[in-house]
């Protein structure tokens, strides 16, 4: 389940990296394009891109909090296993011990 | 595609995308700041030649202007402060009297002096003038249409 959801979460990462990449200068030589032959007025093209970046914004944002603290609960639930098994490597140690004793 | 190449592209990729999300910033905050802009800043309108005694009221328009503009409509007009009785100006007779800058699209500091025709029939009295004129302004790639009014200009007539 969680090789899963990390494998999900590889793949959006990806995503963003390559709509950060690319949207950007898309969007700047398309508005370009259009207001140089006129087809688009400047003022539309900015609130395009102004609406444009609140969206991505808030979506970024709230895949960001879910995804952190998808990572916290795993993190949390790794090092709560970490602690379990270091105390069993810690008896089976006093049992080896006790054992080694008698002998 | 091998690795150094992929390498390359990604490097390029992220100069590009980062230089275009620079230029949209910039070009974002030019253009609010442009709208946002009045045509004339620390600027006032006032009769030069009160209390005017002749047939013609001068003006003088004093300011800055940052950004190219071109008056495309103008309206003027005169309120009598104790009848209200309104006089509008006719700026077809408009006559300048001192300007570095008759097509009104320079930018920096403004001095503009002219002179209109008293209108007919207007009694002496003290009144309040205003201004409201209308530019296209231009600046880099954007152009935007603005209004300026200038109001409780003193004008008094003998």
């Amino acid at each position: 389940m969680d090789n899963i959801k990390n494998q999900q979460i590889k793949k959006q990462v990806e995503r963003w990296d390559l709509f950060a990449r690319l949207t950007p200068t898309m969007f700047l030589l398309t508005t370009l394009l259009l207001t140089i032959f006129d087809i688009v007025k400047i003022e539309y093209a900015f609130y395009v891109g102004l609406i444009g970046f609140a969206i991505t914004a808030v979506t970024w944002w709230w895949w960001a909090i879910f995804t952190i603290k998808y990572l916290i609960t795993t993190l949390a639930r790794a090092a709560a296993n970490l602690t379990n098994v270091d105390q069993e490597v810690a008896d089976v140690k006093m049992e080896l011990r006790k054992l080694k004793d008698e002998t | 595609m091998k690795h150094s190449t992929f390498k390359i592209i990604k490097a390029a990729t992220n100069i590009t995308s980062g230089l275009s999300m620079s230029a949209l910033i910039v070009l974002g905050v030019m253009y609010i700041s442009f709208t946002n802009a009045f045509v004339f800043n620390n600027s006032g309108i006032s009769v030069t030649n009160n209390p005017v005694t002749g047939q013609q009221i001068n003006f003088i328009l004093e300011g800055s202007r940052e950004h190219e503009c071109v008056l495309t409509r103008v309206h003027s007009h005169a309120t009598n402060t104790k009848t209200g009785e309104i006089f509008d100006f006719d700026f077809d007779k408009k006559v300048y009297l001192r300007s570095g800058d008759y097509l009104g699209n320079a930018t920096g500091v403004v001095d503009h002096q002219w002179g209109i025709p008293k209108p007919e029939n207007m009694p002496a009295g003290v009144y309040e003038a205003s201004l409201y004129s209308e530019f296209d302004c231009v600046y880099l790639l954007f152009t935007k249409s603005k209004v300026q009014m200038f109001d409780d200009i003193a004008l008094i007539i003998e």
